[in-house]
């Protein structure tokens, strides 16, 4: 039974690659525990030897226990390889005697780390788990790292890039450029002036430029054309658009209520609240504080109380109370923390310092919340319309186009008692607990000094002080990473919803902290908004890098951790949507209001047990931007799953990007994105464009923002030549490619190929895809 | 291993970099590499051209199904020995000495073979003769989320190719008109979602397609009015030789990945419609099925649509369905999803023989995870308890593609929680899946952060006695 066990399973080739990256020995040669040592043991021995079980009585992963050894005496002897016991059993050649028992044994450079590490004295093994909580990356205060110094470059100089000085822009690129140094390696080249603006476009306010501003930037050389456009940009309206739909992710927002039932709620007025917030450059202190606790604010405005629909998204039926509190708890983890909260709802995690006891006093903080629905005007709800207690009572199963009054859902402070409950069991009520802040190290101590526990026990806002304390390094670094991780197309810390003890330390750990502190001053007590930060980020030659692949690197550059390029990334289900409707010349710029209906496949409502209604929107409501569309969680608009919008289940932190063949069919046969080919070609044909070349250069132009090749325009034009034979004898099929967009006093017969070619540069990877 | 991709990879890194002018006509002659997957020579002679993997989301208790354990009906009420306790991790269970719950269905032998089966499968009963059963199936986490993952990739967290991405990176697809690696769902999605058919840092190429799980699967089959074949050949023509044009320019291989999209797109267009018509099966077909409604998205439908798919040269299909999580209300909860998947699952197996399908395919059924000999407790007053997580030892079968019918693969202690034969890690099961199809599992693997990778990490252990 033994050997069993002690079977060989959890595979891990970490110090194979740290080996080959050279990682993990420090300068002096001295092997780090963390980082070699420790998941070469957790790969190879914990199971056996570790927190779970102690086989032989010894346990490897705790500094006294594994000096002390097991029922066989000593297993390492510090300092002295060739006297412990460790070292002779992985390298014993008797079958019997070896471990670990099954599986591969140790390859000679393992054990060689291993002999290395003992032979430095075995330093590092934490104390306790709680030790080594306390010496985890992500838990330490954070200290404005110092910037390192300009550089004259170590690498290699080109002709392509002959000089490193000048290459830094702010304090960012000194950090990168540091890393690219020592692994000797050049930044990208900056990208062009049309890919720059199309670029700060996607991703500042989500829509493409047009053509008319691409050529505007392009010849404007004043030296500060570029900062101009970023404060545009930052300044625009649509800017709050954009990043509201991010927070909309993590804020699991959606229209309905989701489960079997999936009733329709009206909740579209905490949207629009975070887009105006957002555009306003709401202090984000401001920002949590209210989403978490705006009723608890002293004289709490509406506006206030609609914040707090952050937490009303959750999910809710009848019976299910319990587990839309376990999601505003994981929701809060997960956004704020990055821990990864949900494992301590059963029993404590297993890694992270969070015992089940502190799960249920944060989840007593949302125990003591109800979900009520207030009306936008402030006037008191008909009692009608009260619900009876967190349950919006809305029978109705049409989604309300005017509804009338206007209302939205807010939390409500509601005292009740909260137990703990055994393995997350409702049935099994343990202990009585307040709501508590989680102990965790030596977080928010400011905080409970700040507000000492009152007599009454703590609320939701006292919740947000502690998240938001000078001392919890975890929300500013989250925050951070994750706004790097839109600017880029991934975190500076990959898993950018856990931060926890099993997430190592990033290469550009200190770029995050220069960051992090940027957001949250050591000095100021406030925060400021994130638009600061995000001109840090979109002014520096970093960000400014070319998005061309770097194959020379590919094996030192894994997820681009040394950012030595700029993502290329498909864009976003809704910006997708956006982009075609722009190019097509009637995407809505309205802003905000319930949500709205555009078209959509018939039978996509079928077989829900609640029935749903989808009424397409008249007029100008039925091309508002993707965001906009009305979100029933149980059967979305189709075209938002395809293109990996979240489910709204739970928070979404990262959204996949995957690239099937049922996208394709949609791109080119999907009703609305036809109409806007349509649309798009009745531009071109209309414009004073008149010959082929011309209308395919600004065909181009208005698609991608920059010139068409001369093979492209070759490509073009071969298919314009084809498709115009091609209908000038089916004037059916012309009549039918054109239907109402043909222009006036136009031939069907040559409306028709100008519409096939719109549709194909609609479909290009570089249409929907940000460089 | 795969030639195809390395030489683009170096092809295009190169010119990243120098921007050296291409000849268009060059260009348009590489089409061939940037189709659909090419099929491609295995590693040996395989026994199985397609995989159908029935996946159970959530794990069905293998006590109440494949595993009966009449010893937990006698010791029924007392509590899991000591010795037992300290050898297994639960999910959820705190009690300090759960209890030992029996099944109270009823397992009688069936078929030649004798295999013993839950009244509750009565139609899985039906086929013992065809599938073998393994009953040492032996996984690491007892998270749900991991792992599914554990049993799709091979690895514990988020990041790593799903086996049928590795499948189809390593054999390419028979079909040009449909999706290599097809997926279907029906009931919860799994916990993990798209990971579990991820392509992780395999190609987009080879990531699963997911047909939807409402309404049409697959939508926008159509052109638009006025549209000819002729037209949308020459459209895609176009937009994937503008595409090949910037995957040159920057080097990104989800061009590659969207250029071959697009082309499995068009020829779906005209294979698919035909595929999901499934009116041109008789109804007597259905009816074996359990399909009362074609148009009704259900288990069954996928099923049936897996046969159709594998029949058109599909390499790799997967069925999820969940959910089989019956931590409270399981004498309710368990028979509810026999009764949504049993009948089909059978139906598939012998259809699949019927049509002479079943030698060249392989059908895995099973879930991420098995169920626990002790009870847990339920929360709600009048709702009978159910069964943790269990990952020392839980069932699957298989069937078809080699597999030798009829055997009943390994044993389990009298209370059924612990292995008395040799396990089949998770990482064996997989090694043997690849073996099917003719794949090495040692040598399919993919160079990427410098080293390289394959779906059973450094382990896995062919079980050449599924194959007799």
């Amino acid at each position: 039974m033994k050997s069993r066990l002690f079977k060989h399973r959890v595979g891990s080739t970490i110090t194979m690659s740290l080996l080959l990256f050279g990682h993990g020995t420090l300068a002096s040669g001295r092997i780090d525990y963390e980082r070699v040592i420790r998941p070469l043991l957790a790969a190879r021995c914990f199971r056996c030897h570790g927190p779970d079980k102690q086989e032989s009585g010894l346990r490897l992963d705790e500094r006294d226990r594994a000096l002390a050894g097991g029922d066989g005496g000593t297993s390492i002897v510090p300092g002295r390889s060739r006297d412990s016991e460790l070292i002779r059993r992985v390298t014993s050649v008797d079958e019997a005697d070896r471990m670990p028992p099954k599986g591969k044994r140790l390859s000679p450079q393992e054990v060689d780390l291993l002999r290395k590490w003992i032979d430095q004295g075995a330093k590092g093994i934490p104390k306790s788990r709680a030790s080594r909580a306390e010496s985890h990356w992500a838990f330490q205060p954070i200290r404005r790292p110092t910037v390192p110094p300009p550089r004259n470059a170590a690498w290699p100089r080109n002709a392509a890039w002959p000089s490193n000085a000048a290459w830094p822009r702010n304090a960012i690129d000194r950090f990168v450029l540091d890393k690219l140094d020592e692994h000797k390696v050049t930044p990208s080249p900056e990208a062009p002036r049309e890919t720059l603006i199309r670029r700060l476009y996607l991703d500042l306010i989500g829509l493409p430029p047009t053509w008319e501003e691409v050529s505007a930037f392009r010849d404007d050389r004043r030296p500060n054309a570029y900062e101009r456009l970023v404060d545009e940009l930052l300044a625009s309206p649509h800017y709050g658009e954009r990043w509201a739909r991010h927070w909309l992710d993590l804020a699991r927002y959606a229209d309905s209520s989701g489960y079997e039932s999936d009733k329709p709620r009206e909740i579209w007025a905490y949207r629009d609240w975070v887009i105006n917030a957002l555009n306003a450059d709401m202090p984000f202190d401001q920002f949590v504080t209210e989403q978490l606790a705006g009723d608890l604010l002293p004289i709490a405005t509406i506006d206030q109380r609609i914040a707090t629909g952050f937490h009303c998204n959750a999910m809710l039926d009848p019976g299910v109370r319990h587990e839309s509190i376990i999601d505003r708890v994981n929701t809060t983890g997960a956004v704020f923390l990055g821990l990864t909260t949900g494992c301590a709802q059963c029993h404590s995690h297993k890694t992270d310092p969070l015992t089940h006891r502190e799960f249920y006093q944060l989840y007593a903080f949302f125990n003591e919340a109800t979900i009520t629905e207030m009306r936008l005007d402030g006037e008191p709800l008909a009692s009608s319309h009260l619900a009876p207690r967190d349950e919006p009572s809305t029978q109705d199963t049409n989604p309300k186009l005017e509804p009338d009054p206007q209302t939205t859902l807010v939390m409500k402070q509601t005292p009740q008692p909260t137990h703990i409950f055994l393995r997350g069991d409702r049935a099994n009520p343990g202990e009585l607990v307040e709501a508590g802040l989680p102990a965790l190290l030596h977080v928010g101590r400011d905080a409970s000094q700040a507000h000492p526990t009152k007599e009454s026990s703590l609320t939701r806002l006292d919740l947000a002080r502690w998240l938001l304390a000078a001392d919890n390094p975890l929300t500013a670094r989250v925050t951070a990473n994750r706004i790097w991780q839109r600017f880029f197309g991934g975190g500076l810390v990959a898993t950018e919803a856990d931060f926890g003890i099993q997430t190592q330390e990033p290469l550009h750990g200190e770029l995050l902290d220069y960051l992090a502190s940027d957001l949250r001053s050591e000095k100021d007590p406030g925060w400021p908004g994130i638009k600061s930060l995000h001109r840090l980020i979109v002014t520096s030659a970093t960000y400014r890098q070319s998005s061309i692949a770097r194959p020379d690197i590919v094996n030192i550059n894994s997820d681009n951790r040394l950012v030595a390029h700029q993502g290329r990334f498909r864009m976003e289900a809704e910006i997708i949507r956006d982009l075609s409707l722009s190019a097509g010349g009637w995407l809505s710029s309205k802003l905000g209001g319930p949500s709205v209906f555009p078209h959509q496949a018939a039978g996509i409502l079928e077989n829900r047990a609640t029935p749903a209604s989808w009424t397409t929107s008249e007029g100008e409501d039925r091309y508002r931007r993707g965001m906009y569309t009305w979100v029933w969680r149980l059967t979305p608009h189709p075209n938002l799953p395809l293109f990996d919008a979240p489910d709204g289940v739970t928070a979404c932190t990262h959204r996949d990007r995957s690239n099937v063949p049922v996208q394709a069919l949609t791109l080119l046969n999907d009703p609305t994105l036809v109409e806007a080919a349509r649309s798009l070609a009745a531009r071109i044909v209309n414009s004073s464009a008149n010959s082929d070349a011309e209308r395919i250069v600004l065909l181009v132009q208005t698609c991608l923002s920059r010139d068409p090749t001369s093979q492209e325009l070759e490509l073009l034009r071969t298919l314009i030549g084809n498709q115009r034979r091609t209908f000038a004898t089916d004037h059916t099929a012309a009549a039918q490619v054109g239907s109402d967009k043909l222009p006036p006093e136009c031939d069907p017969g040559e409306f028709a190929p100008w519409v096939v070619a719109s549709r194909v540069v609609l479909n290009l990877d570089e249409f929907i895809t940000r460089e | 291993m795969n030639v195809t991709d390395q030489t683009r990879r170096q092809f295009f890194g190169t010119s990243a970099l120098s921007l050296a002018p291409v000849a268009l006509s060059s260009l348009l002659a590489s089409e061939q590499d940037d189709g659909p997957l090419p099929a491609q020579r295995p590693h040996h002679r395989p026994c199985a051209k397609s995989i159908i993997f029935l996946f159970q989301i959530g794990g069905p208790s293998q006590l109440d199904l494949f595993d009966p354990k009449p010893m937990l009906l006698r010791r029924e009420g007392e509590p899991l020995p000591e010795s037992m306790l300290k050898q297994i991790s639960f999910a959820q269970i705190q009690e300090k000495q759960p209890k030992l719950m029996g099944s109270p269905w009823k397992f009688a032998r069936h078929g030649e073979c004798g295999a013993t089966v839950s009244e509750l499968v009565p139609h899985t009963a039906s086929i013992a003769d065809q599938i073998t059963i393994a009953k040492t199936i032996k996984t690491d986490d007892t998270n749900h989320m991991f792992a599914e993952l554990m049993m799709n990739t091979g690895w514990r967290q988020f990041g790593r190719p799903s086996l049928g991405s590795w499948a189809v990176y390593g054999l390419g697809t028979e079909s040009q008109d449909l999706p290599a690696f097809t997926v279907l769902r029906s009931g919860m999605r799994p916990r993990s979602k798209g990971a579990n058919y991820g392509n992780g840092f395999l190609p987009s190429k080879y990531q699963g397609t997911p047909l939807r799980a409402s309404g049409d699967p697959i939508l926008n089959l159509a052109n638009p009015d006025g549209i000819s074949v002729d037209t949308q050949r020459q459209s895609i023509d176009a937009i994937n030789d503008l595409n090949r044009l910037r995957l040159q320019q920057t080097g990104d291989d989800e061009i590659a990945a969207r250029i071959a999209s697009y082309e499995v797109a068009f020829r779906m267009q005209s294979v698919a419609p035909e595929l999901l018509e499934l009116k041109n099966e008789t109804p007597q077909t259905l009816a074996d099925y359990g399909i009362d409604d074609p148009a009704k998205p259900s288990f069954a439908r996928n099923c049936l649509i897996a046969r159709r798919l594998v029949e058109r040269g599909v390499r790799f299909v997967q069925c999820f369905h969940g959910d089989w999580d019956h931590h409270t209300g399981i004498a309710s909860g368990l028979p509810q999803q026999c009764q949504l998947t049993d009948q089909p699952s059978a139906a598939l197996v012998k259809d699949l023989a019927q049509r002479g399908l079943l030698d060249d395919t392989l059908v895995i059924w099973g879930g991420e995870l098995g169920r626990t000999p002790v009870a847990q407790k339920s929360d709600k007053p009048n709702v009978a308890v159910g069964r943790d997580h269990q990952i020392e030892a839980f069932t699957m079968w298989l069937a078809g593609g080699g597999v030798k019918p009829g055997q009943t693969i390994g044993s389990t202690n009298d209370l059924g929680c612990l292995p008395t034969s040799e396990s089949w890690h998770v990482y064996d099961l997989q090694a043997t899946i690849l073996h099917a199809l003719g794949l090495d599992h040692e040598r399919l693997t993919y160079r990427y952060q410098g080293r390289d990778f394959r779906l059973t990490d450094i382990h896995g252990e062919v079980k050449r006695q599924l194959f007799g």
